[in-house]
């Protein structure tokens, strides 16, 4: 799922400075799911805007909440057609997705990111996430028994570890594994420690040409008998 | 500034929302078991905050001799309790004994006016009669008592004995009946039923109780000396001090037989056997009870039954066989048989026979009776083959219990009300479901023990001597530790807001207890079997999906909060210091009692129902509205549930991030404990605390005078 | 085309020495000039780093060009880290077209341990196939197949880890690099000559040349900051406990006996082709430890 955090309390503020009504709006799935923009965070959010304001003893912005249910839909947007009405701007607390389905729903209301959008990635405990993949479009988890060396080595190499691994670590983070070492492990242990000698040419970035699109609908033709 | 009062919380706690259809939690094991249907997790509970007034008007709603039941309930919730399944179950009984006497004036609720012109008989003066007749008047019904003994209370006066049951409890509550002008008219043994319809009674409910002693039917039982223990006790409890000699005997194994070997041993006989057909294992006797008699010189001769009584030269020579538990026979009872030729005799002054009584019906009353001479009544509408007589209590089934007595009593006067206001009778349906099933074992592995606490007891020497009362009352602190033990079964979390679930397992993975889990169709499941319903799911899921099932429970920590803030905002103290405290700490157990004797000035306290419902933005709330620091005082190793500290720290953690994103300090956030690493105690930490946010305060003034 | 000198060397099986130099961070290059000075003629071939340890410096392409001026043997050190595939092809077709022929082919020290944190990691290749890269241009074609006018030339090297705590993913690598094409490989700091035995036991098989690295460290805090602190190092215990053996302020002096004592073993038990030393900052006491180790004669 996405995995995002919170922008710092001083970025919102210089946002969303110029406008006075503010719907903070969350997102009911992977915003939620990470912790970083579910109907508690918002809530959190909230308490900490207005507490600011109060603080600062300078405020006279007006806050609003709601959580959709998903925020990368417009239909699930819907939802906010009345309380959009309300505001002169909307936070969101979805992933950048999110941002931009708003901004895409409503063209004249201005929609600011509360989060960036960080990762792919999975919950190693509660609290914990970690990344697991980069969307390269090219997938190579056959060749590694099923760990991504895109993401989870530092340096996204294909033909095994460098010399900085050291204790199983990584030497960018050494709280983090080293993707070559547990690669190696894992090929042993499923005996196919062929597929890291094997030598594997230059990525192919050409995958990612931007902007992307994938397209799984067939083309077909309706309304006649073509058979 | 003491405008913290306690009575002050008290008051406030009373707003709190009545039992209402969004109340979604089930009923407990304890409250299913009981016939009068207690509310006992709820007064449980509040016993356990230190809200003992508000416990005994729960425990009132339900029942209407509280103080009786408090005594010489056989409490059936106990034996049904979940506790059971970890390590002992919550001594309830007790609880109820602790705010009976703690929560205030009896003589309460004892008002009630006429609205009906219909008056109804009542025939017996029993625990069923007297609940019948209170019910009944409260409904607005005329109502006479006719007892045919000199006092009121049925067995509660001539059966159970006052070691157990003071009478001036059983008195307060006969005087309560009398202040509600429900007529009484003792010494009066009711004949015919036809005479009390022709004195103008538009209904009679009959509660004669079950008074005649069971025979053993063997020879020698008409003997001089032997006697049933119904009559036995009955004479000692109105004043008569027979003669016992210095052996007494007393057959049988059921409480009553406990009771009059009892009350033999402070009637001075030297030595009391009881002798009982099968073992221990299979006496019907409460165990306690039983343990106490041991204590108190009570000898017990299992597998023995007498077969022949001849008095001789002044005694009683009892002839006896062995007995040996046979197969178990279909009810899973093992029956005993007796061992061929192992004759014994034995030699007593007195024998005392209790092995059961059977309701006495003067054959003018014309109802039909059943089995053992009860009578037979439709169960829901506790009617008798004659119209307009109702009958209940032991009279219907025998020798049982105070509480269905009562609760046979409280259900005839709804009946009683239905026909009389030609209504059709229907017992008022239960909403909500019955929990059912026990803890598994992987539950139960994370349950913390907490071994009960019985009630304080005289030691048996001071006990044989007379008929003084034997168990005291527990104090503030037993009865508060005690009532923390409670689990709660059936009042924990639930996924209300099945849409909102985003299935991101934040519950599973934070659980305490595991109980969470993910079910075959991938939908997050909370089992309300297993719930401890200590509420760290609830502050955690991030969709806010999960509430916990009592209504007043969810919103607790923001109600209790926005009162307190409200209340601050007049006074303007400053620097305004809010603490949210566990209210279990603070008024029940007292391990923070001392910061209340801190409250008042600028230091405002929010009790809390575990400090772990504390969320982040609570604490950010305080801070909006004016406060200078916030801390949480958890009652630290006393919390009966697990890791709540660990919760606590985790979102002060979290608040604390946001209150440096703002510019204040982060150490105006501080988490209070009963005794921290230096022994410091919780009021000390707070003076620290306060000193602190003191000096952060002065100094904040000063840099916006300077900037200004 | 002609070979470098330096290859021609290890193709005469010859002990090799070589050492490195680490351009400053700034465009005053005297003090390099200086170090190459003082090393180009006591040394078979001077290593130019590649903004080592992810610190951006004068590039290695430079230094590489001030061996050449003052007369030494240069090797080019190439990292992934901070180009595509396009400029590490650009500065290969340069380097042979200045005559710089030897070339050390690194993945390159992750851009965290820096001083440019928040730059964009490149790795668009990664060492191999910087290798393989090197030699597909030397048979006249880039990496998408086009036609080069004029095919460069390279003795190429690689690193590999025969200290490494976990090994054998290290050898896999080493094999791929091997079959890639590298020539010669300067290994990472050794410090215990076991590791470099085992280590050359399961090299032999190879007709590559391995150059031991001797890391000259200066102090018992050094080695233990570099356990902390630079990727893939392990100094071991013994090693750091003779360095606190040393005198207070005599620590650098130690480290040179260590290091000297490390290559004249090498040399003496033909452990393997060469040696590879780096001083890390102490580039003038190279000549010393050489001394000490009998490689060159006292005063050449
Ligand atoms: C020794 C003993 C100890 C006990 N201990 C406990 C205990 O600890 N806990 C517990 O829960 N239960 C206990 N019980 C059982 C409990 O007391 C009874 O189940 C309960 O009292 C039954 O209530 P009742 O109203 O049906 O009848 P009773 O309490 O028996 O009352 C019936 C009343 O009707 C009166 N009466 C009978 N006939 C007439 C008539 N014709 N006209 C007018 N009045 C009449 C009787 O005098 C009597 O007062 C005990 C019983 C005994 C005997
Ligand atoms: S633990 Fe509490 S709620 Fe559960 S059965 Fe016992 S008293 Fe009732
Ligand atoms: S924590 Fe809340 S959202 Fe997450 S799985 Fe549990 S109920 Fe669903
Ligand atoms: S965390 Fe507490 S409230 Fe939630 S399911 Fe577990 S025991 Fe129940």
């Amino acid at each position: 799922m996405i995995v995002a955090e919170r922008k710092s309390l001083e970025e919102i503020r210089r946002t969303i400075a110029p406008y006075e009504r503010v719907l903070i709006v969350g997102c009911g799935t992977c915003a939620t799911v990470c912790g970083a923009g579910g109907e508690r965070e918002v809530a959190l959010l909230h308490a900490g805007l207005r507490a600011m304001e109060a603080r600062s003893g300078e405020g006279w912005h007006t806050f609003l909440e709601f959580t959709v249910k998903r925020q990368c839909d417009a239909e699930f947007l819907d939802a906010l057609v009345d309380r959009v009405r309300e505001v002169d701007a909307v936070l969101s607390l979805g992933c950048g997705i999110g941002v931009q389905a708003i901004a895409e729903r409503f063209p004249t209301l201005p929609v600011l990111p509360g989060v960036n959008t960080s990762f792919m990635g999975m919950a190693k405990e509660w609290g914990v996430w970690d990344e697991r993949c980069a969307a390269c479009g090219d997938c190579r988890l056959a060749e590694t028994a099923g760990i991504c060396p895109i993401t989870r080595c530092a340096k996204g190499i294909l033909n095994g570890p460098c010399a900085g691994t050291k204790n199983g670590k990584c030497e960018a983070n050494n709280e983090m594994d080293c993707a070559w070492v547990l690669i190696y492990q894992r090929l042993e242990k499923l005996h196919r420690l062929e597929d890291m000698r094997r030598y594997y040419p230059p990525r192919n970035f050409r995958v990612i040409p931007r902007p992307r699109r994938i397209v799984s609908k067939a083309e077909v033709a309706v309304g006649g008998n073509n058979g | 500034m003491q405008s913290f009062a306690i009575h002050n919380l008290e008051n406030h706690h009373l707003a709190r929302p009545k039992r209402a259809a969004e109340d979604h939690s089930l009923i407990p094991p304890c409250q299913a078991a009981c016939p009068l249907h207690m509310d006992i997790r709820e007064y449980v509970s509040l016993t356990a905050q230190g809200r003992v007034m508000e416990a005994l008007q729960v425990i009132r709603s339900g029942n209407p001799f509280p103080s009786i039941c408090a005594h010489v309930c056989a409490h059936p919730c106990e034996n049904a309790c979940r506790r059971a399944q970890v390590d002992k179950p919550v001594a309830i009984r007790a609880l109820k004994r602790f705010a009976v006497e703690f929560g205030g004036d009896r003589m309460v609720e004892c008002e009630a006016e006429t609205t009906h012109d219909e008056r109804v008989a009542v025939v017996g003066s029993g625990p069923a009669g007297l609940a019948c007749a209170y019910y009944l008047r409260k409904l607005g019904y005329l109502v006479t008592v006719f007892e045919a003994h000199s006092q009121l209370g049925g067995m509660l006066r001539v059966g159970i004995p006052k070691y157990r049951l003071p009478r001036e409890v059983l008195d307060t509550e006969v005087e309560r009946l009398a202040r509600m002008g429900v007529e009484i008219r003792t010494n009066a043994r009711v004949v015919s039923l036809d005479l009390l319809f022709d004195m103008g009674y538009k209904a009679v409910f009959l509660t004669v109780g079950a008074h005649q002693g069971l025979r053993m039917g063997i020879d020698g039982e008409e003997s001089p000396g032997v006697i049933d223990g119904a009559t036995f006790l009955r004479e000692v409890n109105l004043g008569l001090k027979p003669s016992l000699g210095e052996r007494v005997a007393v057959v049988g194994g059921g409480n009553v037989a406990i009771d009059a070997a009892r009350t033999a041993i402070r009637l001075g006989a030297r030595e009391v056997n009881i002798l009982y057909r099968r073992s221990r294992a299979e006496m019907p006797a409460d165990d306690v009870e039983v343990e106490q008699a041991l204590e108190e010189g009570v000898q017990f001769k299992f597998l023995v039954l007498p077969k022949k009584i001849r008095r001789q030269d002044g005694y009683l020579k009892v002839n006896c066989v062995r007995m040996e538990l046979g197969e178990p026979d279909a009810r899973g009872r093992r029956q005993p048989v007796a061992v061929e030729g192992s004759d014994f005799e034995m030699e007593f002054d007195t024998l005392v026979v209790a092995i059961g009584q059977a309701p006495q019906m003067p054959g003018g009353f014309g109802v039909r009776v059943g089995k053992g001479s009860t009578i037979v009544v439709d169960p829901v509408t506790l009617t008798t083959n004659r119209v307009g007589v109702f009958a209940g209590g032991d009279a219907v089934t025998g020798p049982a219990t105070v509480v269905q007595a009562l609760a046979a009593g409280r259900q005839a006067a709804g009946r009683i009300d239905d026909y009389l206001q030609h209504r059709y009778p229907k017992d008022a349906a239960e909403s909500r479901e019955t929990l059912v099933g026990d803890l598994r074992p992987e539950t139960i592995e994370m349950i913390r023990r907490i071994g009960r606490i019985e009630p304080p007891a005289l030691p048996p020497e001071a006990r044989t001597a007379d008929f003084t009362p034997i168990e005291m009352v527990y104090d503030w602190e037993a009865a508060v530790n005690e009532a923390r033990r409670c689990l709660r079964c059936g009042a924990g979390a639930e996924i209300l807001f099945q849409d909102k679930c985003a299935s991101c397992l934040t519950c599973l993975r934070v659980c305490p207890y595991h109980v969470p889990y993910v079910d075959a169709t991938g939908a997050v499941r909370i089992p309300a079997d297993q719930c401890q319903a200590c509420g760290v799911c609830v502050a955690e899921c991030p969709a806010r999906a999960i509430v916990l099932r009592r209504p007043y429970d969810r919103r607790q920590v923001a109600g209790e909060l926005e009162h307190v803030l409200r209340s601050a905002a007049q006074t303007k103290p400053r620097p305004l210091v809010v603490g949210f405290c566990c209210q279990y700490g603070l008024f029940g157990t007292g391990s923070l009692s001392d910061l209340w004797r801190e409250a008042g000035g600028s230091i405002w306290l929010v009790p809390v129902l575990c400090t772990a419902n504390v969320e982040a933005h609570h604490i950010l709330r305080a801070f909006e509205m004016g406060a200078e620091g916030v801390f949480i005082a958890s009652c630290g190793e006393q919390c009966a549930r697990e890791n709540t500290e660990f919760w606590v720290r985790q979102r002060v953690e979290k608040a604390r991030r946001v209150l440096s994103e703002i510019g204040l300090e982060p150490e105006r956030i501080e988490v209070l404990v009963p005794s921290d690493h230096n022994g410091s105690t919780a009021a000390e930490q707070l003076d620290a605390f306060a000193q602190r946010i003191g000096t952060l305060y002065l100094a904040s003034i000063l840099m916006q005078e300077v900037r200004s | 085309m002609a070979k470098s000198s330096f290859e021609e060397k290890l193709d005469a099986n010859e002990f090799v020495v070589t050492t490195e130099v680490g351009p400053p961070k700034g465009c005053d290059v005297s003090g390099l000039v200086h170090d190459i000075d003082l090393l180009k003629d006591k040394v078979d071939a001077i290593n130019v780093t590649d903004h080592q340890s992810s610190v951006m410096r004068f590039p290695s392409i430079g230094g590489c060009l001030l061996v050449k001026e003052q007369g030494g043997e240069p090797v080019l050190q190439v990292t992934c880290r901070d180009r595509n595939r396009l400029a590490l092809q650009a500065e290969l077709l340069f380097a042979h077209s200045r005559d710089i022929h030897n070339v050390l082919c690194l993945t390159g020290d992750s851009v965290d341990v820096g001083d440019h944190k928040e730059a964009k990691p490149v790795f668009d290749l990664d060492s191999v196939q910087l290798l393989r890269t090197a030699r597909l241009m030397e048979t006249g074609t880039d990496t998408s197949g086009n036609e080069l006018k004029g095919a460069p030339q390279f003795c190429l090297g690689a690193s590999v880890h025969p200290g490494a705590d976990f090994i054998e993913p290290q050898l896999i690598k080493f094999d791929k690099k091997v079959e890639a094409g590298a020539k010669f490989f300067q290994t990472q700091g050794v410090f215990d000559l076991a590791s470099l035995r085992r280590f050359m036991q399961y090299a032999s098989q190879f007709d590559v040349k391995i150059l031991a690295g001797i890391i000259v460290m200066a102090s018992a805090r050094m080695a233990r900051y570099m356990n902390d602190n630079v990727p893939g190092i392990t100094v071991p215990q013994p090693v750091i406990d003779e360095l606190a053996t040393a005198e207070k302020g005599k620590g650098l002096q130690k480290g040179v006996e260590i290091a000297a004592r490390f290559v004249k073993t090498i040399k003496e038990e033909k452990l393997c082709h060469g040696v590879h030393i780096m001083a890390v900052g102490n580039e003038k006491i190279v000549p010393d430890i050489l001394e000490r180790a009998e490689l060159i004669s006292v005063g050449a």
